[in-house]
């Protein structure tokens, strides 16, 4: 129960409320003599719940002016759920549509399209998640912090409909999705959810801090990786022994890397719009660890209950000032 | 007399009376309609190099454009009035992305105020910086959504443009409501270098920038070029010379480009004329929003209670 208030030197109107005491609010009747009324106890009762309802009326009325409220309160659950960091590509093959789509009569949905699509199923199926956004191109882009505003989450995805960037330096932006995690309590699950249509090779410096990072932060990492038509796969062996190299094919080889990982990883490869959403689905159906997150319980306006209270004791008071006696 | 007597007998129950009615309206009439400014802006935010120049000042210690922006910006989203919505993106090389789609300032404050405080010179996915055709891509992308623009950059084209290749903004002129917003001082002051660990490493050069575009035809006089060569140096063949390595605030280019894309123009010097900036008609949308009216009839019904129950001995009236 943390109460507080809107406007606090409304408050000083709580000193009216000592006004009771001092008149009774009752009509004086000249009596000749006061020695002779006898002294009645329940009169005296009345007399004071007659003040006690007045000073009620006037300190109702005051806090509700003042804006009486309960502060936000947070209280901690356990639910089944993860912290969720969405790493999304913007290079600018995401406009590209997919490998595995016939040539149909249909306007192809591009990658970026249909990913921002299924991500915003994913987001909106995802209650108790904390959900974090960062982007990468060449270089990553902070977008939203880990945060339960699904409104906040919509609109970065949303806001990947506006033309794509340059090229993919991915261990960038795995850095930037890693550091999201940095000052959050370890409870539940920590995903990076990677959705991607291409990689692009790792350097060692940077393959031992990623390595070194996944492990201290226990991040499990999920590849979506959106292959495009004439590309290499993620599970694609090499026919000519020569192009088995991190430069020639790059997605087998951050495959390895993240197989490599002291972590669970699994990279999905999705062809199509359909593909995509079974990955998604896949992820929403493993990611149920217990996770201790903290609901937020809203400011509760009691100005209303306050103004009723009044309402109630000045009907009250005005009921009592019909039955006095007139003389 | 009777009537004053009257009045008196019974002005207790005749403040009980009006203070009950108060209530009662104060039950059926808890709300106003109030017409309110509310703001539908989507901020971008220019984050080449020349913006790490530091020539804004905050209680005596120099800070960068950026860093200052940054500031500003925040304190901003504090200012406006709820149900305001605030998107953010970034521009650099040749256009800008959006980071995300407009906001509610209340209920996404947090979450704004984060995006807002992470911005980095380093996010920066291209080098250049080619101003006018960032704000028509930005103008073109932000067209349709219903948003104002504030575009917030300090006019420092790099490579500088060449005037034969001017970006037309006659087909998206009017289209959009905005503003470009000028960072930086009207001194040049050198650019802030760093090395890829982020560490300063002293400043750019003369010789380390282009100080003149050497793309396309060029817009002098063949005659009047030092080696010229049609094919292999249209711009000449001795090295160019500038100022380009130091960086001021470009105002009448930016009023220029403002002009040219039905923009407005204003210089960041503070949040509060930043803020009289906002406050033009074409930026705030008078919007009717509820208002707690309660406190009027409240208010009243205190009066008659405090009147009713004055002391006696204080009486206004002996």
């Amino acid at each position: 129960m943390n109460l507080a208030v809107d406007t606090p030197w409304l408050l000083a109107g709580l000193l009216l409320t000592v006004l009771p005491l001092f008149n009774n609010g009752l009509r004086l009747t000249a009596m000749p003599w006061l020695t002779m009324i006898p002294a009645d106890g329940v009169s005296l009762a009345i007399a004071l719940l007659l003040r006690l309802i007045a000073m009620s009326a006037i300190a109702g009325l005051v806090l509700g002016l003042a804006g009486l409220h309960r502060t936000e309160q947070s209280v901690e659950r356990i639910g089944q759920g993860a912290h969720i960091v969405l790493l999304l590509d913007r290079s600018s093959s995401m406009d590209n549509t997919f490998a595995g789509l016939a040539a149909s009569g249909k306007v192809d949905e591009t990658k970026a399209t249909a990913a921002r699509r299924l991500l915003t199923a994913f987001v909106a199926q995802r209650k108790n998640d904390l959900i974090g956004v960062a982007e990468y191109s060449t270089s990553p882009l902070f977008v939203i912090p880990l945060t339960e505003n699904r409104q906040a989450v919509q609109a970065a995805i949303a806001a990947t409909a506006t033309p794509a960037l340059s090229f993919t330096h991915v261990s960038k932006g795995l850095g930037m999705a890693l550091s999201f995690f940095q000052e959050q309590p370890l409870t539940g699950s920590r995903i990076v959810v990677l959705v991607s249509d291409g990689a692009a090779a790792i350097d060692s410096d940077d393959e031992q801090k990623l390595r070194q990072w996944f492990k201290q932060q226990q991040v499990r990492l999920y590849w979506i990786f959106l292959r495009t038509a004439g590309s290499p796969g993620i599970f694609d062996k090499p026919q000519d022994s020569r192009d088995d190299n991190a430069q020639a094919m790059p997605e087998r080889y951050l495959h390895q890397f993240f197989s490599s990982l002291d972590t669970p990883y699994q990279a999905f490869e999705a062809e199509s719009p359909h593909a995509l959403a079974n990955a998604i689905s896949d992820i929403n159906r493993l990611e149920n660890l217990p996770l201790q997150y903290v609901e937020r319980i809203p400011k509760q306006d009691l100005s209303a209950v306050c103004y009723m209270l009044a309402t109630l004791l000045v009907t009250l008071l005005l009921g009592i000032k019909c039955v006095e006696i007139k003389r | 007399m009777k009537i004053l007597n009257t009045l008196r007998m019974h002005y207790q129950t005749g403040c009980l009376f009006v203070a009950l009615i108060a209530l009662l309206v104060l039950w059926l009439r808890p709300v106003t309609l109030q017409k309110r400014p509310v703001y539908n802006v989507t901020i971008i935010v220019d984050i080449t190099r020349s913006m790490n120049a530091t020539d804004y000042q905050v209680n005596d210690q120099a800070i960068s454009r950026l860093e200052y922006v940054k500031k500003t910006l925040r304190q901003l989203i504090t200012q406006l009035p709820c149900e305001s919505t605030v998107g953010l993106g970034l521009f650099t090389e040749r256009r800008s992305t959006l980071l995300f789609e407009p906001l509610d300032v209340c209920q996404s404050y947090a979450e704004i105020d984060a995006a807002l405080s992470h911005i980095d010179w380093r996010m920066a996915w291209a080098a250049d910086s080619n101003i006018a055709k960032g704000l028509l891509s930005t103008v073109d992308m932000l067209q349709k959504s219903g948003s104002a623009i504030i575009f917030i950059t300090d006019g420092q084209e790099a490579p500088p443009i060449n005037s034969s290749y001017h970006t037309d903004f006659s087909a998206l002129k009017g289209k959009v409501n905005g503003m470009i917003i000028g960072a930086g001082g009207l001194q040049a002051v050198p650019i802030p270098k760093f090395d890829q660990q982020g560490k300063a490493v002293g400043f750019y050069a003369q010789d380390d920038v282009p100080h003149r575009s050497t793309f396309g035809q060029s817009n002098l006089d063949p005659s009047q070029i030092e080696g010229y060569n049609a094919r292999n140096a249209p711009f000449g063949s001795s090295a160019a010379k500038g100022t380009e390595h130091l960086t001021a605030l470009h105002e009448t280019y930016l009023q220029q480009l403002a002009a040219e894309s039905g923009l407005t123009y204003a210089r960041l010097t503070d949040l509060e004329t930043l803020q009289h900036n906002l406050q033009s008609p074409s930026f705030a949308l008078e919007k009717p929003v509820l208002a707690d009216a309660r406190w009027q009839p409240a208010l009243l019904a205190l009066m008659m209670l405090v009147c009713v129950y004055w002391p006696r001995c204080l009486s206004l009236r002996k």
